[in-house]
């Protein structure tokens, strides 16, 4: 029994058992003159490697570096919050533009817009990617569940996630921050949860509709044939398939929640200041954009670099491991 | 088959000079903006009842239990988030007198579920309560900011078409080749431009004087700042306004609508009917653009239909950045006061405009994909 189910795991399986549902697949092993079924195993089936590219690579750099200048912000020689003056004449370098000692200049109290960059990286790259996983935990379980047992269970969890999807996500995080707490300390706790919420249910759809599409499969109906428990054919067959469609998209929501967590920050209403974030500092520069534009320009910058980088490493996944997919 | 079908076997004209009249009329009477919105869903609906009844009665029917959850949840979760609201009106010094009075006046001494009962049967009736904050009429409050967004929206989607369309079908054309490639590579990037960014850049670039770079301005000031000018008003001006956010809001979406469009129409493309076309020798433009475009629009459509409920209730940064008065900036004021009644029910009305569009949608593929129209007409007018 144990040597069969590997073999249905290596992906060969004899014909006798399964000739008629595998007809596409079917190979004349010429010297024995059996006809075998090969069942396509799907999880080693990229059988074509397209190279990601320099872009991919690039995208990926930038993301590592991002996150390792994030992780070890405290390791740079000023604070957040340190503001500069010039030795000589002892006044302070306010909305100074790029130069060597600040790459990416100073804003209106002369604090080092680089250095706040990082730091406010810190905050958009744990919430995001904090609430894309607890998400995709959680989303998973649930659309799995929902394509794997259909029926009564399924229209009630697709009832739900419809119900869900329409209701506008900011307006639905912005009214939960400020109804749920006023008390700035939790605010990262409130947010990760807010964006739980807020991603929960996109992710349950494109696993159920994934799941759906898996589990009518040769192999998961072998699997059920030899007698495999619901629980093992879901984590053992069905999910190692919808996986990777599924890490590629939930790094496209991990995106969209740097904007989301972008945006909420934009009014106000994220992580409060002193602690830099993005959005904050996109907004206090906005009333002397025309005069210095790099106030807002440079954290906007590290803003879209961030997400068209997340998107572009999505979309290359999915581009391989769903080729007909590779839609937004 | 005479010069005109009949309204049973093809509706669709007809609904289209039905709905020109509808716009018309409104145009002319400024009735409110539900009336019109009104409107519109039966026409749609009634041409989807001629054309298949059975689908047309399933969809509508269908609207029901989602209404009722939706309903259930924003009620649920306005009810039951922590926080009085009869303190976050009357201020933290209220008297526990004062509090019960506003209590009892909103009716929140009842149970939750009676409670929900009558929040229920006066939203059906079209009485969403009245504003904490504002002393307004919810109903009216959301009915005057929702038509901006909605204006908002429409040219958000018609940019977003007019960018889309001729780029998608022409990297589907020049599919895998350098023209492809790099539209497609341009277009990811505006897909990644956070909204507010943008709006942002925008306005920089052509509102304000643009950036000196080593002494050369790039950019002006070409277009007016933050500001609504009611069509009304004047429509140039109306337009001058509107332009910015409009844009702010299209190019990402056209960024997807492109994409979508693309390989849809590369996937029809591979089919034989566009082979015999072409061994006839029609011509590619009529190929792409009579043959290929319609049966691959319609992943695209549904999309839209999810792109434009999204924007109903999504522009809120961009309607503030750009003082727009629309629903997203009263949601937005509603929220920061605390008014937890007006965030209940303008939620409600974004929801239910999103999922009527969504039905409308379905009701689009009728008159766009003959082979959903089953009984009635055959489709041969067609």
């Amino acid at each position: 029994m144990a040597d069969l189910q590997d073999g249905l795991q290596d992906g060969v399986i004899d014909s006798t058992a399964r000739r008629a549902e595998a007809e596409s697949d079917q190979v004349v092993a010429a010297d024995t003159g059996q006809v075998e079924a090969h069942i396509e195993h799907p999880s080693a089936g990229t059988r074509t490697k397209k190279p990601f590219g320099a872009m991919f690579w690039i995208a990926a750099t930038f993301l590592v570096l991002l996150a390792l200048a994030a992780i070890f912000a405290e390791l740079l020689p000023y604070d957040f919050d340190e503001r500069f003056q010039n030795p000589e004449t002892g006044r302070s370098i306010t909305d100074e533009g790029p130069s060597l000692k600040h790459p990416l200049g100073t804003d209106g109290s002369g604090r080092d817009i680089f250095i706040r960059v990082i730091y406010g990286a810190q905050i958009s790259l744990v919430i995001a990617s904090v609430g894309a996983t607890l998400a995709l935990v959680f989303g998973g379980l649930i659309g799995l569940t929902a394509g794997y047992y259909r029926g009564r269970v399924d229209s009630i969890i697709t009832t739900f996630t419809d119900a869900t999807l329409v209701i506008p996500p900011l307006i639905l995080a912005l009214s939960l921050i400020l109804f749920l707490d006023n008390e700035a300390e939790r605010r990262i706790l409130i947010l990760i949860v807010v964006f739980v919420l807020l991603s929960l249910a996109p992710i349950t759809r494109v696993v159920r509709a994934s799941t759906l599409v898996w589990a009518e499969r040769e192999f998961v109906l072998a699997s059920k044939t030899m007698g495999a428990r619901n629980g093992r054919i879901m984590f053992r067959d069905v999910l190692p398939n919808v996986a990777p469609a599924l890490i590629s998209y939930s790094l496209i929501i991990m995106a969209q929640l740097i904007v989301v967590e972008g945006a909420i920050a934009f009014v106000g209403l994220s992580v409060p200041p002193p602690t830099p974030t993005w959005g904050d500092m996109i907004n206090k520069g906005r009333s002397d954009l025309g005069s210095v534009p790099h106030i807002t320009m440079m954290p906007a910058m590290a803003m879209f670099l961030t997400v068209l980088a997340l998107n572009f490493i999505g979309d290359k996944m999915q581009e391989r491991f769903e080729p007909r997919e590779s839609v937004l | 088959m005479g010069a005109l079908p009949s309204i049973r076997q093809r509706p669709g004209p007809y609904a289209f000079i039905a709905l020109v009249a509808v716009v018309v009329w409104a145009w002319f009477a400024r009735p409110s903006f539900f009336v019109t919105f009104g409107l519109v869903f039966l026409v749609g609906t009634v041409a989807a009842f001629l054309t298949n009844g059975r689908y047309a009665l399933q969809r509508i029917l269908g609207i029901i239990p989602i209404l009722l959850v939706v309903s259930f949840i924003v009620f649920t979760l306005m009810a039951t988030l922590p926080g009085d609201p009869a303190i976050n009106i009357l201020g933290p010094a209220a008297t526990p007198d004062a509090v019960e009075r506003v209590n009892a006046e909103l009716g929140l001494d009842e149970p939750f579920f009676n409670r929900y009962g009558n929040w229920l049967g006066d939203a059906v009736m079209g009485d969403l309560g009245e504003s904490i904050q504002l002393r307004e009429d919810i109903s009216a409050g959301v009915s005057r900011t929702i038509t901006v967004s909605l204006q908002l929206m429409t040219y958000a989607l018609i940019l977003a078409v007019l960018i889309a369309f001729p780029l998608g079908v022409y990297t589907a054309y020049r599919n895998g080749q350098r023209q492809d490639r790099t539209i497609n590579t341009v277009m990811l990037g505006f897909f990644a431009v956070p909204p507010f960014v943008l709006a942002l850049v925008l306005v920089l670039f052509l509102a304000i004087g643009g950036l000196d770079v080593f002494g050369v301005t790039i950019g002006g000031k070409w277009l007016p700042g933050a500001r609504y000018v009611p069509f009304g008003e004047s429509v140039v001006d109306h337009f001058k306004h509107m332009l910015l956010p409009s844009f702010a809001l299209a190019l990402g979406i056209s960024a997807v609508f492109m994409r979508l469009l693309r390989s849809d129409m590369i996937a029809t493309l591979r089919l034989p009917f566009i082979d015999l076309a072409r061994s006839k020798g029609v011509s590619p433009t009529r190929i792409l653009w009579r043959h290929a475009l319609r049966p691959s629009m319609f992943t695209l459509l549904t999309v839209m239909g999810f792109t434009v409920g999204a924007l109903i209730g999504g522009s809120v940064i961009t309607e503030i950045i750009f003082s727009l008065p629309g629903i997203g900036s009263y949601m937005f004021g509603a929220i920061i006061s605390r008014d937890f009644i007006a965030v209940q029910g303008g939620t409600m009305v974004i929801a239910t405009l999103y999922i009527l569009i969504l039905v409308m949608v379905d009701f689009l593929y009728l008159a766009l994909d003959p082979r959903l129209r089953t009984g009635g007409g055959t489709g041969l007018g067609g």
